[in-house]
């Protein structure tokens, strides 16, 4: 879906990150425009989840230098939760399990937060339920979610589903996918990138982060680009995907060090 | 429940009467066992008013006396063959705690090679390994039962496996007693190199069934990236008294894995501590107690986690008939900075006769907030449900009933690496199934 | 995020007012002199300073309990003044009559003591340092038969029911501080529903230390014969001083035959400074005895008070078929130390017990379950499920589960589970990520975390307790 007159919606440029003094991201330059799909392949610790956390404002990361400019405005100046409210969505890895809180409850306050934001009317419980349960049927999920505690006990194909509901809700203009494919069997798989599928639009955007190519099989990406030790250090087509799967992450880093000359 | 007189006079009568183990040609070790004495005649005799031993009143072993055994055994190896297992290629025997080298089955050390060895003779050998270890982890100071058995330690067993050594034979370390009033305090080290790895089975048996006591103080030392399996098996006679200890240090990376079984013994008591000392160590100790009659069966364990990223897994069982009476209390520390301990325990327990009795106390105490822990305590009968599926099946309710109680006890058997051991346990079971 | 969560969890304590009434405090010090004057002071039947004086000699030959994990300075029981009174007290007839100065403390703490503006369907006792000052909706009570006054008014309106029943639930030798409390109780509050009346309103009883040097010891006697009911709630301030007050109060409850009471606390005398300067020592017995067949004991507690709560509400479920409850949310912040849990003892047939606890540390506290489920050989067929979570807020507080188990019947079945979970950065931060803030975050997961408590209060509680913990209710209480 590549317009190469559409707005941009993320311009990464420069991108310094550390954790505990500790230098992960070492000059990331990213440009996502809206409409498009962007792949971040790479090995375990190339920094590719380092970067969903980056843009999502966690406070364990402190950027070192360069910019990130968001729909216009400096992203990196945001609270997290107002990186949320300005249409950054974070689909988590690992999804955190809240004892206690109900599901419902959860999705509502978010959801209501949002409006609040745009200005528009909270919706009540009953009207949040008939919304939600239309959004949850796009992902095959069964009702009895919404009464249980947030992720709580569910399975990890589950705890998947549930965050790309989320994102259903939340409708962002740039969702970052973390490893959503990892943990799923194949017909979990199939639910959560036909789910994702149907929320991709011409106005806005997806990163998916992801190690392995069997995701893209299912969400075609318009870009592909490899992490490695905290750079982006090859980007292309959809084909390199593949390439990459049957080369191996090996044959990028050797295509560099011929490239230097090492 | 002994008062302190009695206690006093106790402890009197083993420190002062009984014959002394000869003395070492080390100072060190002389001076260790002194120190044991001075600080044994301070302790007192645990009652059941002190809060560690509230549900065991050991005050039956009070009443009566026994003496360390000297001389040497007089049994040969027909008398013990029915002990062995054939997967051990290496065997120390102890008769009534004493070393019995004609029992015995033991490489040769080779070189810079690992040591299996009887603790009192090859301390000489190996004293700057030893010295280190000894007595530092199963610490006295507190423990009247192990200042005793240090005061008494002269044979059991050294194991020594230097760095990245591999024993494939399990070790098997038999403790047979045999003759009545009979007190031992066998004591073991185990010390376990960097890399290295070893199967240490504990056994203790019994070739008659009057009284005695069994006092045993085990150490092992695991440096980083070593794994130990540790199987202990308690199958002391039906008089008996059974005092166990076992303290274990874990460094990096370091796995230990413990099974302990307890079937013998009138009173048996066995204390359990593993203290995970660096990162990423972790534990696993999993116990059963199958008693019957008037048995009683004592378990304390202790996981200390210091260090972050530490694991542990603990599964204890316990089956009660008659009017057998089982302790559990198992103390799971995370200690200040022990960050992400990922820990979890339960304690199962299994009442078969009507005035059987269990008394449980798991207990967590967590000084840091990005940790995992669980545990869980059951107390009760066979499931009626499972009990009504297996009759519906076509089995009778005593057959039901006996499958049921078998496979309660076999998940833990089920964990012993030694297949032959692991066996003799499940017959073991499935009689006292049957038979009751 | 801590500096957020410090705020949440660091509200300042707002009633540590001191209210400026003269009052006649007794000289400090505790002999039999001491004993007899107040019993003296209060006029009582010589069999209750006969009472008195057996606890106090059983207390002279007892040890401060030593066992549990909290830790204090020794107590100087001689420097405790055991009575102090508002001046003058004379037999009120109305609330009109009540010293004004008292009316306004307790409107300040909101509780209602006018009838005409209390809240519908609530009476209640007041207990100011050692004396109730006031009891409302006394006559709308007695048409029904209900009994509900201060214990000191019921030693004479009512001896022999108080007779038949004072310290047969917590014997007077029952434990150190249960000891002192039989000796120099000053008052408290007396309940009485009788055979088949299930009480119209919710009672209960406010309690405010006032002065300085007192301790306050009261007692609490609820008796609910064949068929009744009662819902029982109590709450409990201090002033802030920068010493120590000693509450030492006992509660015995009996139901009989299908009687039902419920009891519930919202404990938040003041716990002490930020350096663990100040407070009350909290070191109370609570015990209801589930006497008859089909009876039903439950306690509820909410405990976010106290420099250090030493308290374990406890049921012996003595009736067939009787059944014990122990909800439990324990809040401790700074310096504060709990040791507290419950005792269910099961002695008859059948009988069911419930234990929920709910642990939440923060600051550099000590927050320690510890829980007794015994049953004896006689309770055939019993049941216990046990659930004690703690939760760690901050890496300098300690969070501990001790249970004790102790099975003697084959046929019972007894079930425990203890899990920790904690506030932290990725706990936030996914809230955060979904545009929730932190504040409301952190009130979700704790409200979540206390649910299961929160629904057993009764509905103004409910309300309180949450506000007492800083955080919003947002829908997940009720």
């Amino acid at each position: 879906m590549i317009r190469a007159d559409s707005d941009i919606v993320l311009e990464v440029h420069g991108l310094r990150a550390t954790v505990n003094d500790i230098e992960i991201l070492k000059g990331i330059d990213l440009t996502v425009r809206r409409g498009e799909i962007h792949a971040i392949m790479g090995t375990n610790g190339s920094g590719k989840s380092t970067l969903a956390k980056v843009l999502a404002g966690h406070e364990a990361y402190r950027v070192t230098g360069g910019s990130v400019v968001f729909e216009g405005g400096n992203l990196l100046d945001l609270e997290p939760e107002a990186r949320a409210r300005a249409g950054v969505f974070l689909a988590f890895q690992y999804p955190i399990e809240i004892p206690g809180v109900a599901n419902s409850h959860f999705l509502r306050l978010a959801y209501n937060t949002l409006r609040a934001q745009r200005g528009e009317e909270e919706l009540d419980p009953l009207e949040f339920e008939d919304f939600v349960r239309d959004k949850m049927k796009l992902l095959e999920m069964n009702p009895d979610f919404l009464d249980r505690g947030v992720n709580e006990g569910f399975s990890g194909g589950e705890k998947k589903r549930n965050e790309i509901l989320q994102m259903a809700l939340l409708e962002p203009r740039l969702a970052i996918l973390d490893e959503t494919d990892s943990g799923l069997d194949i017909d979990a798989l199939r639910i959560v990138t036909q789910g994702v599928n149907r929320l991709a639009n011409r106005d806005n955007a997806i990163i998916l982060v992801t190690h392995y190519q069997r995701m893209l099989n299912h969400i075609v990406p318009d870009y592909v680009h490899v992490m490695e030790s905290g750079r982006i250090v090859k980007t292309g087509e959809k084909s390199l995907a593949l390439e990459l799967e049957t080369r191996g992450y090996d044959w990028v880093s050797g295509e560099r060090r011929a490239a230097a000359g090492v | 429940m002994g008062t302190v007189t009695v206690a006093g006079g106790y402890l009197e009568s083993l420190l002062q009467g009984q014959p002394r183990p000869p003395s070492s040609p080390l100072a060190w070790f002389n001076q260790l066992r002194a120190d044991a004495v001075e600080r044994a005649s301070a302790l007192k005799v645990p009652t059941t008013r002190d809060e560690e031993w509230r549900f065991t009143d050991i005050s039956p072993l009070l009443g009566l006396s026994f003496q360390p055994v000297s001389a040497g055994s007089a049994l040969d190896a027909a008398d013990v063959g029915r002990f062995h297992l054939k997967e051990a290629a290496i065997r120390l025997v102890f008769v009534d705690g004493v070393y019995a080298p004609a029992l015995s089955r033991r490489p040769e050390k080779v070189g810079t090679g690992p040591v299996v060895a009887n603790l009192s003779e090859a301390v000489v050998a190996h004293a700057t390994m030893v010295k280190p270890h000894l007595a530092r982890h199963a610490r006295f100071q507190d423990d009247v039962f192990t200042a005793v058995n240090t005061a008494f330690m002269h044979d059991g067993a050294l194991v020594f496996l230097p760095r990245g050594a591999a024993i494939r034979s399990p070790i098997h370390l038999l403790f047979i007693a045999s003759q009545k009033a009979a007190a031992s305090h066998p004591r073991c080290l185990v010390i376990a190199e960097a890399g290295s790895e070893a199967m240490v089975i504990e056994d203790y048996v019994t070739l008659q069934q009057e009284a005695y006591v069994n006092n045993a103080v085990t150490e092992i030392v695991l440096a980083d990236h070593a794994r130990i399996d540790h199987v202990r098996i308690q199958r002391d006679g039906i008089e008996a008294f059974h005092l166990g200890r076992c303290a274990v240090s874990l460094a990096r990376e370091s796995r230990y894995r413990s099974v302990a079984i307890a079937l013998g013994a009138r009173i048996s008591r066995y204390n359990l501590d593993t203290l995970l000392a660096a990162e990423g160590a972790e534990c696993t100790l999993d116990g059963l107690a199958l008693i019957t009659g008037r048995q009683l069966a004592d378990t304390h364990t202790c996981i200390d986690h210091a260090m972050p990223h530490g694991t542990s897994r603990q599964s204890h069982k316990c089956i009660v008939d008659d009017t057998a009476h089982a302790v559990f209390n198992g103390k799971i520390m995370v200690r200040t900075g022990a960050q992400h301990t990922d820990s979890s325990q339960s304690s199962r327990n299994l009442l078969l006769g009507a005035r059987a009795r269990v008394d449980t106390k798991p207990q967590l105490e967590i000084f840091a907030d990005d940790v995992k822990c669980a545990h869980g305590a059951t107390v009760g009968q066979l499931d009626s449900e499972e009990v009504f599926y297996l009759k519906s099946r076509g089995l009778t309710e005593t057959a039901a009933r006996n499958l049921l109680t078998y496979a309660f006890g076999a998940e833990i058997i089920d964990r012993i690496p030694v297949a032959s051991l692991k066996h003799r346990l499940e017959r073991t079971v499935l009689d006292h199934t049957q038979r009751s | 995020m801590s500096a957020v969560l410090q705020n949440l969890v660091n509200q300042p304590y707002k009633h540590g007012f001191v209210t400026d009434i003269e009052s006649d405090i007794a000289p400090k010090g505790l002999n039999e002199e001491t004993i007899r004057l107040i019993s003296a002071k209060k006029n009582e039947p010589e069999w209750l300073l006969a009472f008195r004086l057996g606890a106090y000699r059983k207390w002279l030959g007892m040890e401060e309990p030593k066992w549990s994990t909290v830790r204090y300075p020794e107590i100087d029981f001689q420097a405790i003044s055991y009575y102090s009174a508002p001046k003058p007290r004379k037999k009120l007839n109305s609330m009109d009559e009540v010293d004004p100065e008292l009316l306004r403390t307790f409107e300040k703490l909101g509780v209602p003591m006018h009838e005409r503006a209390a809240l519908a369907g609530v009476a209640v006792d007041v207990i100011f340092d050692s004396v109730s000052v006031a009891t409302t909706y006394k006559q709308k009570l007695a048409e029904v038969g209900i009994i509900f006054c201060s214990i000191s008014e019921a030693v004479h309106m009512h001896p022999d029911l108080v007779r038949q029943y004072l310290g047969t639930v917590v014997p007077v030798g029952d434990n150190y501080y249960a000891a002192l409390n039989s000796a120099v109780f000053t008052d408290g509050t007396f309940c009485f529903i009788p055979k088949g009346v299930r009480c119209p309103m919710d009672l209960s009883t406010y309690f405010r230390i006032n002065t300085e040097e007192s301790g306050q010891f009261e007692r609490t006697l609820i008796i609910a014969e064949e068929g009744a009911s009662v819902s029982y709630l109590e709450g409990c301030t201090a002033p802030r001083f920068d010493t120590n007050q000693l509450h030492a109060a006992v509660v015995e409850l009996v139901a009989l035959n299908d009687a039902d009471i419920k009891y519930s606390t919202v404990q938040n005398w003041y716990a002490g400074d930020e350096n663990g300067v100040g407070g009350i020592y909290n070191f109370v017995t609570k015990r209801g005895l589930a006497k008859g067949v089909n009876s039903r004991i439950s306690w509820t507690q909410v405990e976010t008070g106290s420099a250090i709560t030493w308290k374990y509400p406890s049921c012996v479920l003595l009736g067939e078929n009787s059944v014990g409850e122990f909800y439990s949310v324990a809040v401790t912040n700074h310096h504060q130390q709990a040791d507290t849990g419950t005792k269910m003892v099961h002695l008859g047939r059948n009988t069911r017990s419930t234990i929920v606890s709910k642990g939440i540390s923060a600051g550099h506290s000590h927050n320690s379950y510890r829980g007794l489920v015994r049953v004896a050989p006689t309770a055939a067929g019993a049941r216990n499920y046990s659930q004690c979570d703690s939760m760690l807020v901050g890496d300098a507080c300690s969070a501990n589960t001790f249970p004790y188990i102790q099975v003697r019947n084959h046929t019972a079945k007894v079930e425990h589970e203890a899990s920790t979970s904690k506030i932290g950065e990725d706990q936030l931060f996914y809230f955060a990520q979904r545009g929730i803030g932190n504040e409301e975050a952190v009130s979700m997961i704790i409200n979540g975390f206390c649910k299961d408590v929160f629904q057993q209060l009764p509905m103004e509680f409910a309300v309180e307790a949450t506000k007492l913990l800083g955080f919003k209710l947002e829908g997940s209480v009720g």
